[in-house]
């Protein structure tokens, strides 16, 4: 397992568009994604979990990657939340 | 025949489609064991994603980008696999496809009901429409999609509310008839808005229509008649060919600019209701938006529509209308309308009342909502106007700039793009407003005058009240010094002034206007080409002829008497 802490920079936070976007970007690379956020453990492929969680502009979250490609998912996965989740 | 309200003018003929409510009950429903009621969830997620993924396409040029997105969207929750997880254990536990499906919706619907998040609190309304949709599927309940009826469809329903006429192509639907409603309800104004003739009120419609039925619907007189026979369906379509031949005369109007017979230029502009209707406002000519009536994103729901939606809508009319403007009104409501989550109480007097910007300047963290989507919406094209309602006093315009300002340094620390010279101009329909707008035009970038309520008020008449409704007259001596005072003062302090109630609309009345020196004419999308075409026909000098023999005259009797005699087309 892999993980990385990174801050989500979007205006309105993870909503509905962003969490979308995350979740395209990570599912083709096979492995497991948990977000760890305020304490608790997200599914990092479930956007009613992404969303329910209200992660807000400048939340610090953890992204954990676990299994096959989690480096390449990792590094994938951070480099879109710091590049603003397509807004 | 049928009789109702005739609320949209016109001759339509088509078949009949029936708009019914179906029931969602699934508690005859039996599970034929797991992997066939996996199979069957299976098989509605699939139809569903297809269906609305289709539908998302569809509507993303004709209605809006977050419209579009929105059924994207449902797309991806039903898609969620931890969701549909979910639902299978419970098919594993035992459940029909339909009670997986119906609590673990429920589950997500209360979890976002709870949220403090506005965005997130939307996805339970979301979530709602999928768990319809998809029990609608299981359940094997035909509902007729609006947007897919055929050409030349008589809609028939209960009521037609605002998110059931999301995706309607007004060029496939001949007539629209309502069993509740009259001139003023949702229906109504969309059908109006749109050229459609509608009949509205009629008692029973649904009982005594069917599906593919034949029929003439009359706007205008407020008939229906069902299964015509030969000779009438001739009689009518003879008539509706007459009345489309006309519309077509004033296409010729369509690209040209509004110029009195001496080549002064107006600006002849909409007034809208709907994001839906900024489109047919543009087809129809208009320069501009002269009234956009906000009301509509807050009714028919049960929270406040959030600065994001709000945007969204705002912004979706100032990009159709790019280049032109677009004045939109803040809310302008009072304890009639039943808006719950506005805690306005019952009054006595609702239109003496509670209501519009009084309202709005109480409870301001609900006006600053509005206020910020207003100034982020324009920032893209620069081309919104603020408009507030029921205007007594210029402490009302002041307060609002200063809300303004408040609500531009909030968006500023968001880092969020805004509208900074976004200008604030105001309603003038109450007598207060009419009889110190000299006053007012230091503060107010325009006027618009909004003659329903100003007549009302100075006419001291309830124009819902049958008994005095003949009182209601815009042709009043009374009203039409307040309307010519108001332009005079506009005129003196340098400010456009524009009218945008019913009356800017009357033919007989627009050699008044002109002459009043009226800048911006108003008026529903259907009048746009006939009012540009009667401005084309006066002359500055004999506009002004009817004026000092107009305002000679004693009664509105006599004024309408000299109005209608002298009116051109």
């Amino acid at each position: 397992m892999v993980s990385a802490k990174v801050t989500v920079i979007n205006p309105m936070g993870l909503h509905m568009r962003p969490a979308q976007l995350f979740i395209k970007e990570v599912t083709p690379f096979g492995c497991d994604v948990t977000i760890r956020f305020n304490g608790k453990d997200i599914n990092g492929k479930s956007i009613m979990n992404l969303m329910a969680a209200c992660i807000k502009q400048g939340s610090e979250i953890e992204i954990q990657c676990s299994g096959e490609n989690e480096q390449e998912c990792l590094k994938a996965a951070v480099a879109l939340v710091e590049a603003g989740l397509g807004e | 025949m049928l009789h109702g309200v005739g609320a949209s003018r016109g001759i339509g003929i088509g078949k009949i489609v029936c708009i019914k409510e179906q029931s969602l009950d699934y508690s005859h429903v039996v599970s034929q064991g797991s992997e066939q009621e996996k199979k069957r969830l299976q098989e509605a997620v699939e139809t569903f994603c297809e269906v609305t993924q289709k539908m998302a396409d569809d509507i993303r040029e004709r209605v809006g980008q977050k419209e579009s997105e929105i059924l994207s969207g449902q797309v991806m929750m039903l898609n969620d696999p931890f969701m549909l997880g979910q639902m299978q254990d419970m098919i594993h536990s035992g459940s029909c496809a339909e009670a997986a499906l119906d609590s673990v919706c429920q589950m997500y619907i209360e979890m976002f009901s709870n949220v403090e998040d506005e965005l997130m609190k939307q996805r339970a309304t979301d979530i709602r429409d999928i768990r319809t949709r998809m029990l609608r599927l299981l359940l094997g309940v035909e509902t007729v999609k609006i947007s897919e009826v055929p050409k030349g469809t008589i809609l028939a329903a209960r009521d037609l509310t605002p998110s059931m006429t999301v995706g309607l192509k007004p060029e496939n639907v001949s007539a629209i008839l309502t069993e509740i409603g009259g001139k003023t309800s949702h229906s109504a104004i969309l059908a109006r808005a749109l050229s459609i003739p509608a009949v509205l009120g009629i008692p029973g419609l649904l009982e005594q229509v069917q599906d593919e039925q034949t029929a003439v619907v009359d706007g205008e007189k407020g008939e229906v008649i069902l299964s015509p026979d030969a000779d009438t369906l001739y009689r009518y379509t003879k008539q509706q060919e007459e009345q489309l031949r006309q519309k077509a005369t004033l296409s010729v109007y369509r690209d040209k600019p509004t110029v009195d017979a001496d080549g002064t230029a107006y600006q002849l502009y909409a007034n809208i209701g709907s994001v839906m209707e900024a489109q047919s406002a543009l087809e129809n000519g208009a320069e501009g938006i002269g009234l956009f009536r906000t009301e509509f994103l807050f009714m028919d729901r049960p929270a406040m529509p959030t600065e994001e939606e709000q945007y969204e809508a705002y912004r979706a009319v100032s990009h159709v209308m790019q280049g032109k403007e677009v004045i939109i009104r803040t809310l302008d409501v009072g304890g009639d309308k039943e808006i719950p989550y506005l805690k306005m109480k019952t009054e006595q007097n609702p239109f003496l009342g509670w209501r519009a910007i009084r309202y709005c300047l109480e409870e301001t963290e609900l006006f600053c909502i509005q206020l910020r989507a207003l100034l982020r919406a324009g920032a893209e094209h620069r081309n919104i106007k603020i408009m507030l309602p029921m205007v007594t006093g210029v402490e009302e315009i002041r307060r609002t700039k200063e809300l303004i300002s408040q609500c531009k340094q909030e968006l500023k620390e968001r880092g969020v793009a805004y509208e900074d010279q976004i200008e604030v101009g105001v309603m003038i329909e109450t007598p207060a407003a009419a009889l110190t707008a000299d006053l007012l035009a230091k503060e107010a970038a325009f006027f618009s005058i909004g003659t329903n309520d100003l007549t009302q008020y100075t006419m001291a008449v309830d124009r819902g009240n049958a008994k005095v409704e003949n009182l209601y007259k815009t042709m009043h001596p009374a009203v039409l010094r307040s309307i010519r005072s108001v332009i005079h003062a506009a005129r003196e302090a340098g400010i456009p002034v524009g009218m945008c109630g019913e009356a800017a609309a009357d033919p007989a009345l627009i050699p008044l206007l002109l002459s009043f020196g009226l800048n911006e004419l108003s008026v529903n999308s259907a009048s746009i080409l006939r009012t540009r075409k009667i401005v084309s026909l006066w002359k500055h000098e004999e506009a002004e002829q009817v004026e000092q023999a107009a305002m000679a005259l004693d009664t509105a009797q006599e004024v309408e008497a000299y109005m209608a005699s002298v009116r051109r087309a």
